[in-house]
């Protein structure tokens, strides 16, 4: 099964980010064996004659040409609407892509989206022509809304980036999840294990992005590889269809004809 | 005229820096070989818009470039 981007047809349903990486050589060995054909990266001020930025940006175009992917650029770091527009048409010129991970972070301590600049960001966005991907919280109704306004894809968090707290609320999660069918949800940011990747994908998520979980691993390439197959583990969970709970506890093995006990 | 780029402050001659084309050669040696996008006062400039956008006393232009992300 793949992973609907606005119509773009994914086999992967893992997105990862390119920062944080020990090094270059092991970032890009990272997003290779994690197998994902979307990667998130920025823009910055910078000195041009910065050659370690360069070559980064060249690894990056390297990578993505490799395994036939997309750019994902991300709007870290704006506090309002304006700044988020004017970095996504930034974006947009540079990468040559209307793809756009929306951000746009109302608190700094906990680097939690503000929701009115997000959906304010978003509806511009939409009717200049981007295909939005807003990274938001666990909150339905900021999700509906972003849906209503053209997000197709949307991208609730497990808890505040960076963290590596995994899924904080499953209630809210599996909730988004059963009310809005119809949108691709991806799980971003706070994932810190491959088993609560594991669990979105078996709550129905349709992808999760993460970097932090990958890059600060003792051994990211290696990390990269468990992510990649929790997540088909969950996917295929969820396909298969998970059994009922119950209550009590019923055996396993059939009782009928038991030998030996229980004869009088 | 002074204005900023990327923060950094710099004093140019109106005739010869009066657009951000020529600004930008006073931060990129050689900006045709680069990969970067401008903002002036926090509005995107597109490419095509360069030579054509003049720049005013007290300007602040941002040039950013690709940098990894999550």
């Amino acid at each position: 099964m793949a992973l609907n981007i606005y119509g773009q047809q994914l086999d992967s349903r893992f997105l990862i980010g390119s920062a944080l990486y020990p090094s270059p050589h092991v970032m890009k060995q990272a997003i290779l064996a994690s197998g994902s054909q979307v990667v998130t990266l920025s823009l910055k001020r910078q000195n041009p004659a910065d050659q370690a930025g360069q070559q980064i940006w060249r690894y990056l175009q390297e990578v993505v040409t490799k395994v036939n992917g997309h750019l994902l650029p991300n709007t870290a770091g704006c506090k309002t609407a304006k700044e988020a527009v004017t970095l996504a048409k930034m974006s947009r010129e540079i990468f040559q892509t209307d793809w756009l991970k929306l951000e746009v972070i109302g608190d700094d301590y906990n680097l939690q989206p503000d929701p009115i600049e997000l959906l304010n960001a978003a509806e511009q966005l939409i009717n200049d022509g981007f295909k939005v991907l807003p990274y938001c919280t666990d909150d339905l109704v900021l999700c509906q809304r972003l849906y209503d306004l053209g997000c197709q894809v949307i991208m609730p968090w497990a808890s505040p980036i960076g963290t590596g707290k995994g899924l904080m609320n499953p209630y809210n999660l599996e909730t988004i999840r059963l009310r809005l069918p119809d949108a691709t949800l991806i799980l971003d940011a706070g994932i810190g294990k491959p088993s609560d990747a594991c669990l979105a994908m078996e709550m129905g998520y349709d992808g999760i992005l993460l970097n932090s979980a990958v890059a600060l691993a003792d051994n990211p390439v290696l990390m990269a590889k468990a992510f990649s197959q929790a997540l088909q583990a969950g996917e295929q969970g969820y396909v298969a269809g998970v059994m009922q709970q119950r209550q009590t506890a019923h055996p396993s093995t059939p009782t009928l004809d038991t030998p030996f006990w229980h004869q009088n | 005229m002074n204005i900023h780029i990327n923060g950094k402050a710099y004093s140019l001659s109106d005739e010869i820096h009066s657009n951000v084309s020529s600004a930008l050669t006073l931060h990129f040696i050689e900006p045709q070989q680069s990969t970067f996008a401008v903002a002036l006062n926090g509005d995107f400039v597109g490419k095509s818009d360069y030579d054509t956008t003049q720049l005013n006393n007290g300007d602040s232009l941002d040039v950013l470039l690709p940098i990894q992300g999550g």
